[in-house]
């Protein structure tokens, strides 16, 4: 058997020539790990942001009533005039859910599973060749995406459901002055052909209700606490950056206190409402309306329409009741 | 007779194999085939050496118990077929040259010292324990490693490959089984690894050195193996003296006799008799032995220094001074029951988990302590007092979980925004995952803008430190978690 490092230290076995090359030797190794981990950390790239669709729906908004999550997410989508007018053949959807929370689906601290899963069926019976579901959770992401039920209903779906890695972020760049300039995004939110929003209606402490663009916050890197002050802008500006197609609002429960965690079943309410729209600020409006709030007074409606990205003024809206 | 080495090393690839598979499956939502805790179950160093100290039988001490009964029968197999430390060695050591030493009585004195500490009261059995010392390298080394350096090499591929779609949903579908999510940081590891190393390399003096001289776990079955059945047997000797040299364990004397209670039946000895003489049975004449072990007066010596051992810091009840995992209040009981496997540092999913080193003295070495700012306790977790092999982590349901405080958090006012800068956060009440917010709020009007003030209601907070983990202000966060 052949000697081992330590007999040829110990037996001075080793000349002066072959110590010198064991220590290039080492020396390359560090050279190349360490180049190698630098490209593998590389910066991230530069992104101006989604171009948006301007697609447009039959109506402004739809809001659809009833028992079965599946069922009124069907009945909403078809009363805008069906998936195929937002999903282009080929095209790759993303579906963006709150799985924020380590919580189960009654807790209604997360987006109902079966309101992603229909999206899921709707999108791929549009033609879409791949529909990406995930988001950047507050909890341990594993526990999120199995409380949450999410994951088990839309892979059932085909859809392709994943964790967010830490090196695919661009870097937000904006064309005019933003607080938001510079913040990483995660990558797939902004190269998709479609871009559904799916926030679950709840309560929010600082902001009141989070709602479509409160949830835009998944798709961010880097410390999203900070974002929480001046949060009214930063949204406005994040949507705007998204652009998101189309905003379908989970209202089937709704968290009414103790909000975005939640956890007690006391604080739930049924309401078995869903509000879908292709103008994020209008549907975020309206919600605000089915829990009698004056949208107004939740910060980033307020500025989003003060910039001209949206419109609170549903009184002016074609809505369908369906 | 080659084919007995054969098996032998089969075995050892097997257990080496699966002792990695159970600690890399010791991960949410804990779906390996064996439970975490079955190697250490079955090592009776430190099963006992915990009972005594505890005065209490562990629960599944019966499994130990049992190895030393089958010790009884077959001798030192553990050592030789099973322990994934000594297999780990036995490659460390193929090439080495045999060197010989007089220093197979330390792991004899090691055992006394633990066992007397133990029946003092301190459990000591987890310093050498090769079962533990191998799964904290496994646990708290290796595998993160291999993770960070797996996730580094598939980063750069897929991003030379231009985000290639089935190579990058290859490594996802890697990530949400076998990887996990993100790769674990373990404070202060390097000590771990240089122990670890230590003891590998120590092969490289001559083969198997720690487990000849060393290894407690080894002088424990070194005592019961002295009177075991299967013995090896030699008959028709040429004289060649193979087995001597050859003998990893130093365990056959020059005159062929054995050296009691060394052999750990590597089967070398089968394998390289030119003359096909020798064998092991459970019957005919046996080698004559001669007598190791310690001398009387080396004992008495032995029992005063351990008393001075063990006293050295008096296991008086006292608070902690770090943050232990749920429902492990009781420091004595703790520092007593920890035989510092790793095991509840691998699950916890957060990785808040992390090895002490000298919070809380020398004593406290290598066990867990939650560090808020790497990682929180999760609300609906409990895994940690699922894996712990020694109930040193109470084995809590959920609900129970959720209702045992670890810690108490408290907000800097100087340091919060809201209070001092008056800006919005809130980040800690939007983070607080007590169903009735143990963090509430006072509002404020300050020019024109609603300033959310943080406190916190000590009667619901059960100080799981996401609140830390998530503040926004640096370098210092505004509320910390204290014990």
């Amino acid at each position: 058997m052949s000697d081992s490092i330590f007999e040829k230290f110990s037996e001075k076995k080793m000349s002066r020539g072959e110590f010198i090359k064991w220590c290039g030797v080492g020396l390359g190794g560090m050279i190349i790990g360490g180049s190698f981990l630098k490209l593998a950390s590389a910066e991230e790239g530069i992104s101006g942001g989604r171009p948006g669709n301007k697609m447009k729906g039959l109506h402004d908004l739809v809001v659809a009533k009833g028992d079965d999550p599946y069922a009124i997410t069907t009945k909403a989508i078809e009363g805008m005039g069906g998936m195929g007018r937002f999903v282009k053949k080929g095209g790759v959807v993303l579906i963006k859910p709150n799985i924020g929370w380590d919580r189960a689906p009654e807790q209604a601290a997360n987006t109902n599973p079966f309101v992603v899963g229909a999206l899921v069926d709707m999108c791929f019976r549009s033609g879409a060749r791949r529909v990406n579901v995930f988001d950047i959770t507050c909890n341990d992401a594993k526990r999120c995406y199995e409380a949450s039920g999410i994951a088990r209903v839309a892979k059932e779906k085909g859809a392709s459901v994943y964790f967010a890695d830490n090196w695919n972020f661009v870097k937000a760049n904006f064309n005019y002055e933003s607080p938001m300039q510079g913040w990483l995004i995660y990558r797939d939110a902004i190269e998709c052909d479609t871009f559904i929003n799916v926030p679950v209606l709840k309560t929010h402490g600082l902001t009141g209700l989070t709602l479509s663009m409160k949830n835009l916050m998944g798709v961010c890197g880097g410390m999203r606490g900070i974002m929480h002050s001046n949060i009214g802008e930063k949204l406005a500006h994040l949507t705007d950056f998204i652009k998101p197609d189309l905003t379908v609002i989970d209202a089937y429960r709704y968290l009414k206190a103790n909000g975005p965690s939640g956890g007690d079943l006391k604080d739930v309410v049924d309401m078995k409402t869903l509000v879908v729209g292709t103008d994020p600020v209008l549907a975020d409006a309206y919600a605000c309306k089915l829990v009698d709030r004056d949208p107004l007074t939740v910060s980033y409606i307020k500025e989003a329409v003060r910039q001209g990205i949206g419109s609170a003024d549903f009184s002016a809206a074609d809505i369908l009741n369906a | 007779m080659k084919k007995l080495v054969l098996v032998r090393r089969m075995s050892q690839a097997f257990f080496l194999i699966l002792f990695v598979y159970i600690l890399w499956s010791t991960t949410y939502p804990l779906k390996g085939i064996f439970p975490p805790e079955t190697f250490f179950k079955k090592d009776p160093l430190l099963v006992i050496a915990a009972s005594i100290s505890e005065r209490a039988a562990l629960p599944g001490i019966g499994f130990s118990v049992a190895m030393l009964l089958l010790t009884l029968v077959f001798g030192r197999f553990f050592c030789g077929w099973i322990c994934p430390l000594g297999s780990m060695i036995d490659l460390c050591g193929s090439g080495t040259k045999e060197r010989r030493f007089k220093w197979r009585n330390v792991k004899l004195y090691a055992l006394a010292a633990i066992f007397i500490s133990a029946f003092l009261g301190v459990q000591a059995a987890w310093v050498l324990d090769p079962i533990g010392l191998a799964a904290r390298f496994i646990s708290l080394n290796l595998i993160p490693g291999v993770t960070v350096i797996f996730d580094k090499a598939m980063a750069f591929l897929i991003k030379a490959l231009n985000y290639q779609e089935a190579m990058y949903d290859f490594y996802r579908g890697l990530k949400s089984s076998v990887l996990g999510v993100n790769a674990h940081y373990f404070s202060h590891s390097w000590a771990i690894l240089l122990f670890f190393v230590l003891v590998c390399a120590s092969a490289l003096i001559t083969k198997r050195f720690w487990c000849r001289y060393l290894c407690p776990l080894g002088g424990l079955y070194f005592l019961f193996s002295r009177f075991s059945l299967l013995k090896r047997r030699v008959s028709g000797c040429a004289g060649c003296l193979k087995c001597v040299k050859g003998c990893k364990m130093d365990a056959i004397k020059s005159d062929l006799g054995d050296r009691k209670g060394e052999c750990i039946l590597c089967m070398d000895c089968v394998y390289e008799c030119p003359a096909h003489g020798t064998r092991f049975s459970f019957s005919g004449p046996g080698q004559k032995s001669a007598r190791d072990g310690i001398s009387r007066a080396d004992f008495i010596f032995l029992a005063f220094s351990s008393v001075f051992l063990a006293g050295w810091r008096s296991p008086k009840e006292h608070g902690a001074r770090v943050i232990r995992p749920p429902g492990a209040h009781n420091e004595k009981d703790l520092l007593n029951k920890c035989v510092r496997c790793g095991n509840c540092m691998k699950v916890c999913p957060t990785n808040g988990l992390q090895p002490e080193i000298l919070e809380s003295g020398l004593r406290g070495l290598w066990t867990p302590h939650l560090v808020p700012e790497i990682g929180y306790c999760e609300y609906n977790c409990n895994l940690c007092g699922d894996v712990c092999p020694t109930g040193a982590i109470p084995r809590l349901s959920v609900a129970e979980k959720q209702g045992t405080p670890i810690g108490l958090a408290r907000i800097d006012r100087s340091v919060c925004v809201a209070w001092a800068q008056d800006k919005q956060c809130i980040v800690c009440e939007e983070h607080c995952p007590v169903p009735q917010k143990a963090i509430k709020v006072y509002r404020e009007e300050v020019n024109g803008l609603t300033v959310f003030r943080p406190y916190v209601d000590a009667s619901l907070c059960v100080g799981c430190g996401i609140c830390q983990n998530k503040c926004p202000t640096r370098p210092s966060r505004a509320i910390k978690v204290t014990p």
